[in-house]
C-alpha cells in the first residue's frame, strides 16, 4: 500500500481535476455524469490514514445565459462523499452523505476511482429547463475543509495542504460543449 | 457649536473605543475559554473567534499607539504631568507585565506537557492488538465464510436459469445469508437472492482482482452503524451447464451479516483506535492551536492592560494636571481660573482648596484694587486741591527729594516746581535766586530737623521783598522710630507781602489822614495870625524890628506853606479815588509826562525810548502821576549833579497769558543806599537829600491798584534803575487778592 501511496503521490501533482464531464436526458431528467481525478497530497493521506475522514464536496450549478443580463441561477445541487479509512476492515469507505450509500474499498485507488466516477446524478427535470434557453452547467470538486477536524481546519486557514479543489468545469447543458 | 460637538465627541470618543476594544478583547476570551476545550465546537468558530480576536487587538493597538504618540508628544512638550502619566503608564504596564507572562509560559509548558501526556505507547500498542484481535476475530469468521461460499458453490455447478434461482434462494436461506448470486463469466449477474432487495448486486473490481489472481475473494466490509458484513466470492466449480456457450468459470458470490454483538465490539474496538490515531494525529495542530490561544490572551490582555494603563495614568495625572495648569495660571496673575471639582479623594479635597485659595486671592486682589483706586482719586482729589491752593505746598521725601510741590509754590518761588517731582533741593536752589534763598531758609525743617515750625521767611528778588508766611511739619514715615528722618517734611508758605504791604498802607493812610487831619486845620489860623502880625506890626515898627517881623513872618507862612504842602502830599498818599480803567496809549503818556521834563538849564537831560502803539489797560491819571513821581524821583537824585541823565523807556514784555507794559526810569545817580534798598517802597524811606519821602510810596500804591510790579535795583556803573510793569490787560485786585479781568472802555482824558 507504502508503493501505492507513493504512486498515488508522485504520479502527479496533488488536487482534484475534473476530466469529464457531461449531462444527458433520460425519461424526461437531465442526469450528471462526470470523471473526476481525486490526487491526495501526503498531509491528506496521512490524515485519511489516522482516521480522520475526509469529506468531498460536489458541487454543480445550472444556470441560465441571458444576453445582457447577469446569468440566472435556475439550480443548485451540492453531493458530499466522505472517504474514511477503516483500520479492522483495511478498507476505504466511499460514503454518499446525501444519499447514504456506501461502498468499501480494500485500497485507495479503488476508492478514490470509485469516489471520482460519477454515473447518473440527477440534475433537474427537464420540465424546468426552456427549450428556447441556452444554459450552462457548471461542476466544482473539492475537500470541505469546514469538515475537518478543529485543529486541522486551523492549519488549513493558514497553509493551503488541505486545500484540495478543482477549477470550475462549465458546458453547455444540452450540446455538451464545454465553455 | 461645532467646536464644543468636536470636542464632546473627542471626549467620549476615546473611552468608547478603548471599551469597545476591551469589551471585545474579553469577548474574545471568553469565546476562546468556552470552545478552546472542545476541538469540534473551538474549529467550528476559530474564525469566528479569530477575527473578534484580531479585530479586539487592532483596536487596543490603535488605541494605546494613539495614547503612546500623545504621550511621547506631551512629554516633549514637557507638557504639565506628561512626566507623571509616562511613569504611571511604565509602572501599570510593568506590573501587569510580569505576572502576563509568568503565567504564560507555565500555561504553556503545562498544556503541551499535558497534551503529550495523553499519549502512551503501550497504549497504542495495546489498542493496535485489541484491534487485530478484532479483525482476527473477524477473519476467522469470514474465512469460515468463504469455505461456507465454497461449499455452496460446488452445490451450484450444473445448476442454470430458474433452476439456479430457486436454488440460490433455498441455499441463502439455509446458510443464513443475506445475499447469494451468481455472476456470469462476463460479471454479468446469472442470478440472485437476497433479503432485501436493495442495490442491484455487482463484483467489485476489487473482487474482480482477486479472484483472478487467487481464485478467491474475501473481504470484510463496514455497513456503518457498528453492522459489518463479509462478503466472499468463488468461482463457480465443474463444468458449465450444457449450450451455455460461454468461456470460463461463472462465480458465486456470498454477502453473510456479522452477529450485531461482536459486530459493535469490533466497532468499539475500532472507534476507540480511530479517535486515538486521530488525537496522535492532531497533536502538534492542537498544540499550535493552544500555543496560538494562549498567546492570542496573553496578547489581548497585555493591550487592555496597556489600554487601561494610559486611561488610568490619564485619570490619575487629570488632576494633578489642571492644579499644575491652575497653578502656572495663578503664577501669571490669572485670578479666574477654577478648577474642575475632582472625586471625593485627597486629590479632590486638593483641588477644592486650591480653587477656595484662588477666590479668596481674587477677592483680595479685587479689594486691593479697589482700595488702590480710591487712593488714586484721594490722590487725584489731592492734587486738585492743591493745584488750586493759593498757598505753596512743598513736600519731601526722606531721601530730602521734592516728592509733592504744587502750582502755587512754584508761582510764589519763581519756578516750575510741580514738573520737577523727585529733584533734589540743591538742584531747586539752583534753579534760581528766590528757591535759592527759600531752600537756604527752609532747608533745616525740610530736612525735618523740627517736628513742628512756623515762622516768615524773607526773600529778595529783582529789588523786590518778598515775606513769605511759613509752616513745616514731619511727615510721619513708614514705621520706626526715627519718624521725622524717616518720612520727609512738608512746608506750607504764603506769598503775604501784598497783605503786609497792604496793612502797612491801610497804617500809613491812617496816619496821613490823621496828621493832614490833625495839622492841617491849625496851619491856616497859623498862617493867618502871621499874615496878620505882620500887616499891623510891621508898618508901626521900626527899621530894625520890622526886618525882624518881616523876616520871622515870611519864615512862618514859608514854612506853613511847606507843612501844608507836605500834609497835601500825605492826603494824596492816603487818598484813594476810584480806579478809572481804560485803555490807554502808554507810549504817548509816557512822551507828554517827558516832555514836560525836558532838559533845562542844570537840569537833568532826559532820553525817551518808547515802542510804538504800546496800550495797557489802566487808570490814565494814575499812570501820569506815577511817572511823574518816578521821573521826579529821578530828579531828586541828580541833584546837583552836572551831567545827570535819565533814560525813560517803555516796552512791552510779552508773557503768555499775562503779558506786561515794563516803563523803566534809569538815572546815573549816586544809586540807593544798600539799606535802605529793601524798604526803597515804604513811606519816609529815602536816601535823598529832597523830597518827601513819600514819591515812592505811592508809586508802589499806584502799581499795585494796577495789578502790577514795581522794583528798584542799582545799576553796574552807576545810578539806579526803577522798574514798573503794567498788565497790558486790566485786573482788579478784589477781596482774595484774585485778580480778575475787568470790562474796559476807552479812556477820555478829563479836560
Amino acid at each position: 500500500m507504502g508503493l501505492l501511496c507513493s504512486a498515488v503521490l508522485h504520479a502527479q501533482e496533488a488536487g482534484v481535476e475534473i476530466r469529464s464531464a457531461s449531462t444527458r436526458l433520460d425519461d424526461g431528467v437531465w442526469y450528471l455524469a462526470a470523471r473526476i481525478d481525486y490526487r491526495l497530497n501526503r498531509e491528506t493521506l496521512e490524515a485519511l490514514q489516522n482516521g480522520i475522514p475526509l469529506t468531498f464536496e460536489l458541487r454543480v450549478e445550472l444556470t441560465r445565459q441571458r444576453s445582457w443580463l447577469p446569468d440566472e441561477d435556475v439550480a443548485s445541487l451540492r453531493q458530499d462523499f466522505e472517504l474514511s479509512w477503516q483500520p479492522l476492515a483495511r478498507s476505504y469507505l466511499v460514503r454518499n452523505k446525501n444519499s447514504g450509500d456506501q461502498r468499501a474499498h480494500t485500497t485507495l485507488f479503488a476508492a478514490l476511482n470509485d469516489l471520482g466516477r460519477i454515473t447518473a446524478l440527477p440534475l433537474i427535470d427537464a420540465a424546468l429547463v426552456d427549450d428556447a434557453e441556452n444554459y450552462e452547467v457548471s461542476l466544482r470538486a473539492a475537500l470541505d475543509q469546514q469538515q475537518l477536524p478543529g485543529p486541522l481546519r486551523m492549519l488549513a486557514f493558514w497553509d493551503d495542504d488541505f486545500t484540495l479543489e478543482s477549477e470550475w468545469y462549465r458546458w453547455d447543458l444540452r450540446s455538451g460543449k464545454r465553455l | 457649536m461645532r467646536t464644543a460637538r468636536r470636542n464632546r465627541l473627542r471626549r467620549y470618543a476615546t473611552p468608547a473605543i478603548a471599551a469597545g476594544g476591551v469589551i471585545m478583547g474579553i469577548g474574545a476570551l471568553i469565546l476562546l475559554g468556552r470552545y478552546a476545550p472542545s476541538l469540534a465546537d473551538f474549529g467550528r468558530r476559530h474564525v469566528l473567534i479569530l477575527a473578534v480576536n484580531a479585530v479586539a487587538a487592532v483596536v487596543l493597538l490603535g488605541l494605546i499607539l494613539v495614547n503612546l504618540f500623545r504621550l511621547v508628544r506631551d512629554y516633549r512638550r514637557r507638557a504639565p504631568g506628561a512626566r507623571l502619566r509616562a511613569r504611571l503608564v511604565g509602572m501599570f504596564v510593568g506590573l501587569t507585565l510580569a505576572p502576563l507572562l509568568i503565567v504564560y509560559f507555565f500555561a504553556l509548558q503545562f498544556v503541551n506537557g499535558g497534551i503529550d501526556s495523553w499519549f502512551d505507547s503501550d497504549l497504542e500498542q495495546e489498542l493496535s492488538s485489541a484491534l487485530r484481535l478484532s479483525r482476527e476475530s473477524l477473519e476467522v469468521q469470514a474465512t469460515s465464510r468463504l469455505s461456507q461460499t465454497s461449499s455452496l458453490a460446488t452445490v451450484l455447478g450444473s445448476l442454470d436459469g430458474e433452476a439456479l434461482a430457486r436454488a440460490l434462494s433455498v441455499l441463502r436461506a439455509d446458510a443464513g445469508a443475506d445475499e447469494l448470486t451468481v455472476f456470469t463469466p462476463e460479471l454479468r449477474v446469472a442470478a440472485s437472492s437476497a433479503r432485501n432487495d436493495a442495490l442491484p448486486p455487482s463484483l467489485s473490481e476489487d473482487a474482480q482482482d482477486e479472484l483472478a489472481r487467487t481464485q478467491r475473494f474475501v473481504a470484510l466490509e463496514p455497513q456503518g452503524g457498528a453492522r459489518y458484513q463479509v462478503r466472499a466470492a468463488v468461482p463457480i466449480p465443474g463444468d458449465l451447464p450444457a449450450g451455455a456457450g460461454e468461456q470460463g468459470s461463472r462465480y458465486l458470490q456470498a454477502v453473510f451479516p456479522i452477529g450485531y454483538r461482536q459486530g459493535r465490539l469490533a466497532d468499539a474496538v475500532q472507534d476507540t483506535y480511530t479517535r486515538y490515531s486521530e488525537l496522535r494525529f492532531l497533536r502538534e495542530p492542537l498544540k499550535d492551536n493552544l500555543t496560538l490561544t494562549l498567546s492570542l490572551v496573553l496578547l489581548l490582555s497585555l493591550l487592555s492592560a496597556a489600554a487601561g494603563a494610559f486611561y488610568l495614568a490619564r485619570r490619575l495625572a487629570a488632576p494633578i494636571e489642571s492644579l499644575a495648569v491652575g497653578t502656572e495660571a495663578v503664577a501669571k496673575g490669572d485670578f479666574d481660573t477654577r478648577l474642575p471639582p475632582g472625586a471625593a479623594d485627597e486629590v479632590g479635597f486638593l483641588i477644592q482648596s486650591f480653587n477656595g485659595m484662588i477666590e479668596r486671592l481674587a477677592r483680595a486682589r479685587e479689594e486691593s484694587r479697589i482700595s488702590q483706586q480710591q487712593l488714586e482719586r484721594e490722590r487725584a482729589n489731592l492734587a486738585t486741591i492743591l493745584g488750586r491752593l493759593s498757598t505753596g505746598v512743598i513736600a519731601t521725601g526722606a531721601d530730602g527729594r521734592i516728592r509733592i510741590a504744587n502750582d502755587a509754590a512754584g508761582e510764589i518761588l519763581g519756578v516750575d516746581l510741580a514738573s520737577r517731582a523727585g529733584a533734589s533741593l540743591d538742584e531747586i536752589a539752583a534753579s534760581g535766586p528766590l528757591p535759592a534763598q527759600f531752600i537756604e531758609a527752609s532747608r533745616p525743617h525740610l530736612a525735618g530737623e523740627h517736628p513742628e515750625w512756623r515762622g516768615q521767611i524773607a526773600l529778595r528778588a529783582d529789588g523786590a521783598r518778598r515775606i513769605l508766611n511759613c509752616a513745616s511739619s514731619a511727615l510721619p514715615g513708614d514705621g520706626g522710630d526715627d519718624v521725622a528722618r524717616a518720612g520727609g517734611a512738608i512746608i506750607v508758605f504764603d506769598d503775604v507781602t501784598e497783605l503786609l504791604d497792604a496793612q502797612r498802607e491801610a497804617a500809613w493812610g491812617e496816619v496821613a489822614r490823621r496828621l493832614a487831619h490833625e495839622i492841617k486845620n491849625p496851619l491856616t489860623p497859623i498862617r493867618l495870625a502871621a499874615e496878620r502880625i505882620r500887616r499891623r506890626y510891621l508898618p508901626s515898627m521900626a527899621q530894625e524890628d520890622g526886618q525882624v517881623l518881616d523876616r520871622s513872618t515870611h519864615t512862618i507862612v514859608q514854612q506853613v506853606e511847606a507843612m501844608r504842602d507836605m500834609v497835601n502830599a500825605f492826603s494824596e498818599y492816603a487818598r484813594a479815588p476810584a480806579v478809572n480803567i481804560a485803555r490807554v496809549d502808554l507810549g504817548q503818556l509816557v512822551r507828554e509826562v517827558a516832555w514836560l521834563y525836558r532838559a533845562a538849564e542844570g537840569q537833568p537831560v532826559v532820553t525817551l525810548s518808547v515802542e510804538e502803539g504800546l496800550e495797557v489797560e489802566a487808570d490814565a491819571v494814575r499812570v501820569r502821576q506815577l511817572l511823574h513821581n518816578l521821573i521826579r524821583n529821578a530828579q531828586e537824585a541828580l541833584e546837583g549833579q552836572a551831567d545827570g541823565r535819565i533814560e525813560i523807556a517803555a516796552r512791552s514784555v510779552p508773557g503768555g497769558e499775562r503779558p506786561v507794559a515794563e516803563i523803566t526810569v534809569a538815572d546815573n545817580g549816586p544809586g540807593i543806599g544798600e539799606d535802605v534798598l529793601t524798604q526803597l517802597f515804604e513811606p519816609y524811606v529815602t536816601s535823598k537829600k529832597k523830597g518827601t519821602g513819600l514819591g515812592l510810596a505811592i508809586v508802589k500804591k499806584l502799581v499795585e491798584e494796577h495789578g502790577g510790579t514795581v522794583g528798584a535795583e542799582n545799576l553796574a556803573e552807576r545810578g539806579a534803575r526803577l522798574t514798573v510793569r503794567l498788565p497790558v490787560r486790566a485786573t482788579v485786585r478784589d477781596a482774595l487778592g484774585e485778580a480778575r479781568p475787568v470790562r474796559v472802555e476807552p479812556w477820555r482824558e478829563r479836560a
